[in-house]
């Protein structure tokens, strides 16, 4: 005997705790699963691709901080790759050494945000956040130690980084890469064994690979679908090709994989983070690049592992100090791409906790 | 199982007091069941209504049956009577409207009138036994002793109706 | 037990209210004791529940604080302890905004009606031997039966906001509720069964005389009780009406100010209830073996109280959340069949020990132990054979690699 039934929309955000932002969703419902889902970005469109075709190279810098806002230092770092490329500059030891030690740091923070807040869309309600902030607080203690803020950090520059560390730097990096795996292993036996989550999160938002490849999705998204690749090892920069790690790869492409990609990715950037902080060579950390920045004629597109993913920057030069075009390729715009096949099906619940996985940022998703 | 006290009238002001209090709480919510409009509210009239006969069972020393009735009643009855209130897809009508008002007060006085003479003819015996002060133990040993055979017809019953609901909303 | 019936015994309340009955007894008419008892014991219970609400307000937010790592409320006064009273006045302060179309005498209802059944459980439970406000026959059975009268003023909530979304999260929570509500009879009856008696003070007095607490001789209905108790308020793993990630609000959603005030009041009532009624029932009541006698059995109560509290508390700050049709299938597949194994275990005991005659020093250890191992190979049997320990249910670590280009979907970590 059938019920008679309508489809029901369901409107999420865009002002709502669960959102990472201002993210507007749209359900149709059919009783509790979803047939429809449509997603409606732009609340948080600065235009800033535009903005930089009217500012200098190095007056563009502070913008891409504020893409992530989340990760600033990988962002900086991304442009700042395009910009070399473009000119043919090539950055110092010290820098490059400095740049991996900052963006791990920074990878690390920010699986400390990502992961307490996909704890909290199952319903955690702060806990692990608060704990991980704790380790977050140090990390943002160590960047304003190193450049004066905390999170739109404006510190990688074009030619290496702004300012060179300053001497309490060494001993507080290495002790609080010394004290992190333990804190890690807590976080490991209080959320990844935790019943719970696991069954709120298992066979829950399944990307296949082919879905995640035909998306060009990237990061722990890819990885939790189970496809090895990682861009600090398929096209390495900045001393990475120094560096001995390994990737974390999940095999089922659901949110728990994803959980896990990037609590694992926490302990292998410990142990990039000891690596490069005891190579760190002597030496100038930047060349000098001057102020009125004109590169030749060209395009260049550059890219780089994010926290989020796969980050690149598309510039075109035409020989005059202001970018042509200005293009940031960002990863939770993209990973945001296939999230409708991935809720199809599911609970509403449900899909709030794969939308916390896929781990967005809105300054990203609408530039 | 004791009998308490050997007079049953109800002689005292309490008694009397608790008595019609709650005779016009119950009567009263069950005439606005009938005379509201919105159906929600008739349904949450009800329910004072089912409390209000509790109250009368506790008037009468039935404590066990008392709160019986507030959890079978007031508890689970009650939200039955909604859940089916608005699955229904007309739960917003007046609860007024219906086109069989002639054949309806025709029943209605019918019954009235039966109920009425019933109450006028007998002849009502008072009780001369007291209320139990153990009426629970009373009752399971009647259930299990006497009455068993009625019970476990009854929770046969019980298992069908399950057994049905969930064949019914079955997805296949 | 020693207990001097002078109204003066501190250690027993009940005296000092039993003589002024006594004396008004005495020299007023004959129903005005009743009348006076009643209102005293309410009175009292009130004010021992608001009390405790502000006191374990402030608890509350200071301990999970200190679970997240954090410091708590530590401005309003020293060491924040008058953060409740801040609260209080934040409540009664806000505008109470009362939508266009909602149903205005349903709507103002509802929260006064949910905080009553919270309250009236507090009749039958006994601080002390003579401080039980209403010592029924038939105590076990009124403390489920108001429980179960809980979902209606939920249900009016939800329908009189006008909110389609207000109605589904209701619809949902009478859901919940009334799932719950089996297992929690079910744990019950285990204690019913061992004491033959629903009277809470006759309860308590048979823990007593025996010497031992029911929570060792029924550990698995204990559990059970807890996590039905847990749901039955709303606490997290289970707030799923207030939860912010589901995005059906909630029942109380279009209610603020003081409307909001009593919901919050409601839950927190209940919270105390379900702690006393474990403390009374399994963990012995006002009674510690023989401690009574120079402590006040009533502090020993509410050490008891305070002391399962804090278990919500700790929950709360620790375990994530339940989708909805996870938890009641929890309730159904699993706290049901359970709750009904207890129950013929607890009923196969006591006939052994009422038809052999034996005596209980003898057999009671014995039914404990016995007992727990049922609890534990029960819950250890019955996770397996639902399917718990299947690889898609156990964690796992990511894969480590070093290469690149291949795809490693579908195979077992």
């Amino acid at each position: 005997m059938t019920m008679k039934s309508e489809p029901f929309v369901v409107n999420v955000g865009p002002q709502h705790p669960s959102t990472h932002g201002v993210f507007r969703l749209r359900f149709t419902l059919d009783g509790e699963r979803i047939v429809d889902a449509e997603m409606i970005m732009g609340y948080l469109h600065r235009s800033m691709e535009k903005l930089a075709e009217g500012r200098t190279y190095i007056q563009n810098i502070p913008f891409t901080d504020r893409l992530d806002y989340l990760s600033a230092m990988s962002n900086n770092l991304a442009y700042c790759m395009a910009v070399e490329k473009l000119m043919g500059i090539e950055v110092p030891e010290r820098g490059q050494f400095l740049r991996v030690i900052m963006a791990e740091f920074q990878r690390i923070a920010n699986h400390a945000m990502a992961i307490g807040s996909f704890a909290m869309e199952c319903g955690v309600w702060f806990t692990p956040m608060m704990w991980m902030f704790r380790d977050r607080e140090k990390i943002l203690d160590l960047f304003e130690m190193t450049c004066g803020a905390r999170l739109t950090t404006n510190y990688v520059r074009i030619g290496g980084v702004s300012f060179d560390i300053p001497p309490e730097f060494m001993p507080a990096a290495t002790a609080l890469v010394k004290e992190l795996p333990e804190r890690i292993a807590e976080y490991e036996s209080l959320l990844l064994e935790n019943e719970i989550i696991v069954v709120r999160s298992r066979d829950v938002g399944v990307l296949p690979p082919e879905l995640a490849i035909a998306a060009s999705t990237s990061g722990p998204v890819l990885r939790g679908s189970g496809v090895m690749w990682d861009i600090r090892k398929a096209d390495p920069y900045a001393a990475y090709d120094r560096l001995d790690f390994d990737i974390p790869v999940g095999t089922r492409g659901d949110c728990y994989d994803r959980f896990i990609v990037r609590m694992e990715e926490l302990r292998q950037s410990v142990r990039i983070l000891e690596q490069a902080l005891a190579m760190l060579p002597e030496g100038p950390a930047s060349v000098e690049v001057p102020l009125a920045l004109r590169p030749p004629v060209g395009e260049a597109y550059a890219r780089i592992e994010a926290p989020k993913g796969e980050l690149g920057f598309y510039l075109v030069s035409d020989g005059s100090p202001h970018p042509q075009r200005f293009h940031i390729r960002s990863p939770s715009f993209i990973n945001l791409t296939p999230l409708r096949d991935m809720v199809l099906g599911l609970t509403i619940p449900d899909a709030i906790v794969t939308l916390g996985s896929i781990d967005i940022v809105l300054g990203e998703v609408d530039r | 199982m004791e009998v308490v006290g050997s007079s049953v009238a109800f002689e005292d002001v309490g008694s009397i007091v608790a008595f019609w209090s709650l005779a016009v709480v119950t009567v009263g919510a069950a005439l606005m069941v009938v005379a509201v409009r919105n159906l929600i509210h008739a349904v949450l009239f009800l329910i004072l209504s089912f409390i209000g006969v509790a109250g009368l069972y506790i008037t009468l020393s039935a404590d066990f049956v008392a709160i019986t009735q507030i959890l079978i009643y007031a508890g689970a009855i009650s939200v039955l009577i909604l859940f089916a209130v608005l699955l229904t897809p007309r739960a917003a009508r007046d609860n007024a409207e219906t086109f069989l008002q002639v054949p309806g007060l025709v029943l209605a006085a019918l019954v009235g009138v039966t109920i009425g003479a019933i109450v006028l003819v007998t002849d009502w015996n008072e009780a001369t036994r007291g209320p139990f002060s153990e009426t629970a133990v009373a009752i399971g040993e009647a259930l299990l002793d006497k009455y068993v055979l009625p019970f476990e017809i009854a929770s046969v019953i019980l298992l069908a109706a399950m057994v049905g609901a969930i064949v019914l909303v079955r997805e296949d | 037990m020693i207990f001097l019936a002078e109204w003066w015994d501190v250690r027993d309340l009940g005296n000092a209210v039993g003589a002024l009955l006594e004396w008004l007894g005495d020299h007023g008419p004959d129903w005005l004791p009743y009348i006076v008892s009643a209102v005293v014991g309410s009175i009292t219970i009130v004010v021992f529940l608001l009390t405790s609400l502000l006191v374990f307000a402030w608890v509350e937010r200071r301990l999970i604080g200190r679970i997240q790592a954090r410091m708590g409320p530590n401005r309003v006064g020293p060491w924040g302890a008058f953060q409740s009273v801040a609260d209080a006045i934040k409540f009664v302060t806000k505008e109470a905004i009362t939508s266009a179309n909602a149903d205005r005498w349903v709507f103002w209802l509802a929260p006064i009606l949910v905080v009553v059944p919270a309250l009236v459980v507090f009749a039958v439970i006994p601080f002390n031997e003579g401080m039980i406000l209403a010592d029924l026959n038939v105590g076990v059975l009124f403390l489920v039966a108001v429980g179960s009268v809980t979902a209606i003023p939920i249900f009016m909530a939800g329908w009189s906001s006008n909110n389609k979304f207000s109605l589904m999260g209701a619809m949902r929570e009478v859901a919940m509720l009334i799932s719950y509500e089996i297992p929690l009879v079910l744990a019950l009856l285990g204690v019913v069964i061992f004491t033959n008696t629903m009277r809470m003070n006759g309860i308590v007095g048979w823990q007593d005389e025996h010497n031992t607490w029911l929570v060792f001789l029924q550990p698995l209905a204990v559990l059970i009780y807890f996590i039905c108790g847990a749901v039955e308020i709303n606490r997290t793993p289970t707030d799923i009406a207030e939860a912010e990630s589901e995005i059906v609000a909630g029942y109380h959603t279009e209610y603020s100010g003081i409307k909001f005030g009593m919901f919050w009041l409601a839950e927190y009532f209940a919270g105390f209830a379900i702690a006393a009624i474990i403390a009374t029932l399994y963990l012995g009541g006002w009674t510690l073996w023989g401690l009574e006698e120079w402590v006040p059995g009533w502090m020993i109560f509410l050490v008891k109280l305070y002391g399962l509290f804090w278990f919500f508390i700790w929950m709360r700050g620790t375990l994530p959340r339940l989708r909805i049709d996870q938890l009641m299938a929890f309730a159904w597949k699993v706290l049901l069949p359970l709750g009904l194994i207890n129950i013929f275990f607890a009923g196969l005991e006591v006939l052994l020990w009422q038809e052999n005659d034996l005596p209980a020093e003898a057999v009671l250890p014995g039914f404990a132990i016995a007992n727990l191992v049922l609890a534990v190979v029960l819950i250890a049997a019955w996770a397996q054979l639902l399917g718990r320990g299947r690889p898609q249910y156990r964690p796992t670590r990511a894969r480590l690699v070093k290469e690149l280009g291949a795809v490693i979907y579908g195979e077992e970590a």
